[in-house]
């Protein structure tokens, strides 16, 4: 916990009540134009309250933190704590200029939940899918368990360091992770992970089965058409179906929603014509 | 059916309002919700596959940015609460769950960008005259609200929908019932398919078929496949580093010869 020895106990104490605040930065919703400002605000205010004596300085920090605001869960605390760190600053130095916490805000907050939404999104939680999926398509309630557990044992990890780390090393710490290269790394690693995984769970969860049947003469048993399916290449449907998604997502830019209903209606197709 | 509209609706509030309330911590996910739906309703076995097929499904369906194309909870909610008390089929239940997520999407996007804009006044106001036991109030209040209203659409659902989709079930032939079934087995390809978008390199996708052929053929289980991801991760970027190194090296290495001719460089590219 290299983190919290430079700390003052009240400091530290400070932090604590940030920390346990900041799981509920985005319960609340107060519209499209705040977002999650509310929650930005309940999380700080045990900042603001230590590090301003006044009751106009609060209510001016307050007002401060009223502007949209919105990012990836856990990994938005290293900016919660780097405005914690500029809040202590601008409360010791009368020439701090205040418009640079709000920048700050703004101007993370995209690249952050970039990697946020890859890594939480993307990744964690796929690969704490699939295992939870392949446990729980047997009936065991192990499954929600065990996703739950993986999911959040790493992101409670991170919430607490991004909060710390963001309070201690400062702005400059992304810009150097980006010069040596590091992010990179950290990025085509995990798109790796990601994508093996996703291949697994179209294997698993991707299901077709034909029940056509071909009559051959001279062969007492009809010939079952998925039987050369699997010949040819075990779930072939499944793969086929899962690309030609992907292909009208990513390069077509068709609607998620008109594939989902392509693939229904190509299902009730499929079954009016005997094939499913 | 009051008593399962009530469970049904206590269902999406445990999961949705809770999972907000404990950092996104999942709960919100279908594999989560399709328990607590089966534990309430008293199938937990139903609850549990249902929400199974339901992730898969809606795997791909990431809350990114605010923007959702279907809402999972009250999707997976309706769906297994079908599945377990009027004995729809799971396949057809699952089906069931594409169109009733589209509208709640709906109804959750028009909520939180629209509806609850009546709020913003009120932060203002009390932010500017600094009154934190309000803005503390506001916080949890609006919490309440938000998630209670997006609750009251699986109790509407459940309370008056349930009489007709019995109907309407009973009505489909067999061949549409058989298609619906097929739909339900390649909807997920949609929810990959969305996910692959996040994470698609064209030089990495030779390690989508490697996993596909790991659990199609060599019918890995997931666990295996993610501890074998493990160890490929680790091999890569020990490469990459190393290789990075070399590269930085090289270009110090090189700065020493600038003053080498085109041709020079020509000769030591070809040799």
């Amino acid at each position: 916990m290299k983190y919290t020895q430079n700390l003052s106990p009240d400091e530290r104490k400070m932090m604590r009540s940030v920390f346990w605040r900041s799981w509920t930065m985005n319960a609340s919703r107060t519209g499209a134009t705040q977002y999650h400002a509310l929650g930005v605000i309940y999380t700080l205010l045990p900042v603001i309250n230590k590090f301003y004596k006044t009751k106009e300085d609060r209510a001016e920090a307050i007002v401060r933190h009223t502007t949209w605001f919105n990012a990836t869960m856990h990994i938005n605390n290293f900016i919660m704590g780097l405005v914690a760190s500029m809040e202590k600053k601008n409360s010791e130095d009368p020439d701090f200029d205040t418009s640079s916490i709000t920048a700050v805000k703004a101007s993370l907050m995209g690249p952050l939940s970039g990697i946020g939404d890859s890594f939480f999104w993307g990744i964690l939680r796929v690969v704490a899918a699939g295992i939870g999926i392949s446990l729980a398509s047997t009936g065991s309630p192990l499954g929600a368990i065990v996703f739950l557990l993986l999911y959040n044992i790493p992101a409670f990890i991170i919430h607490y360091y991004a909060l710390y780390g963001g309070y201690s090393v400062g702005a400059n710490f992304i810009e150097r992770m980006y010069e040596s290269g590091g992010m990179k790394i950290l990025t085509k690693v995990s798109s790796i992970l990601g994508l093996m995984m996703m291949g697994s769970m179209t294997a698993s969860n991707v299901k077709f089965q034909t029940i056509l049947q071909v009559s051959v003469k001279g062969s007492k048993e009809a010939m079952k058409i998925q039987t050369y399916l699997d010949q040819l290449f075990i779930g072939i449907v499944p793969l086929a179906v899962t690309l030609v998604s992907f292909w009208l997502i990513r390069n077509k830019k068709v609607n998620v929603n008109w594939v989902m209903l392509g693939i229904m209606v190509l299902g009730i197709i499929l079954g009016m014509c005997g094939i499913c | 059916m009051l008593t399962n509209a009530l469970l049904a609706a206590l269902a999406v509030f445990i999961c949705f309002a809770g999972n907000y309330l404990t950092g996104q911590s999942m709960m919100e996910r279908p594999l989560v919700v399709g328990l607590v739906t089966g534990l309430l309703m008293g199938d937990m076995r139903t609850g549990i596959l249902m929400g199974a097929s339901l992730e898969a499904i809606f795997l791909g369906n990431v809350n990114i940015g605010g923007v959702i194309a279907a809402e999972p909870v009250t999707a997976s909610v309706i769906s297994t609460t079908f599945a377990i008390t009027s004995g729809v089929s799971t396949s057809a239940a699952l089906t069931l769950a594409i169109p009733v997520g589209m509208l709640a999407a709906f109804v959750v996007m028009f909520l939180k960008n629209v509806f609850m804009n009546i709020f913003a006044p009120v932060l203002d106001k009390i932010a500017r005259e600094g009154k934190e036991k309000q803005i503390v109030a506001l916080h949890y209040g609006t919490w309440i609200i938000y998630y209670v209203i997006i609750s009251s659409i699986s109790f509407i659902g459940i309370y008056a929908g349930s009489g007709p989709v019995n109907e309407f079930v009973k009505t489909i032939p067999q061949n549409v019932m058989n298609g619906l079934n097929a739909a339900g087995g390649l909807l997920p390809a949609v929810g990959f398919a969305m996910l692959m978008k996040l994470l698609w390199d064209n030089k990495l996708a030779v390690y989508y078929l490697l996993g596909f052929i790991l659990t199609a053929y060599v019918k890995l289980p997931a666990v295996a496949v993610a501890a074998l991801g493990i160890v490929i991760c680790v091999a890569v970027a020990q490469s990459e580093i190393r290789f990075n190194k070399m590269a930085s090296e090289g270009v110090a290495g090189s700065a020493n010869k600038t003053a080498m001719t085109a041709e020079e460089e020509e000769e030591d590219f070809f040799s």
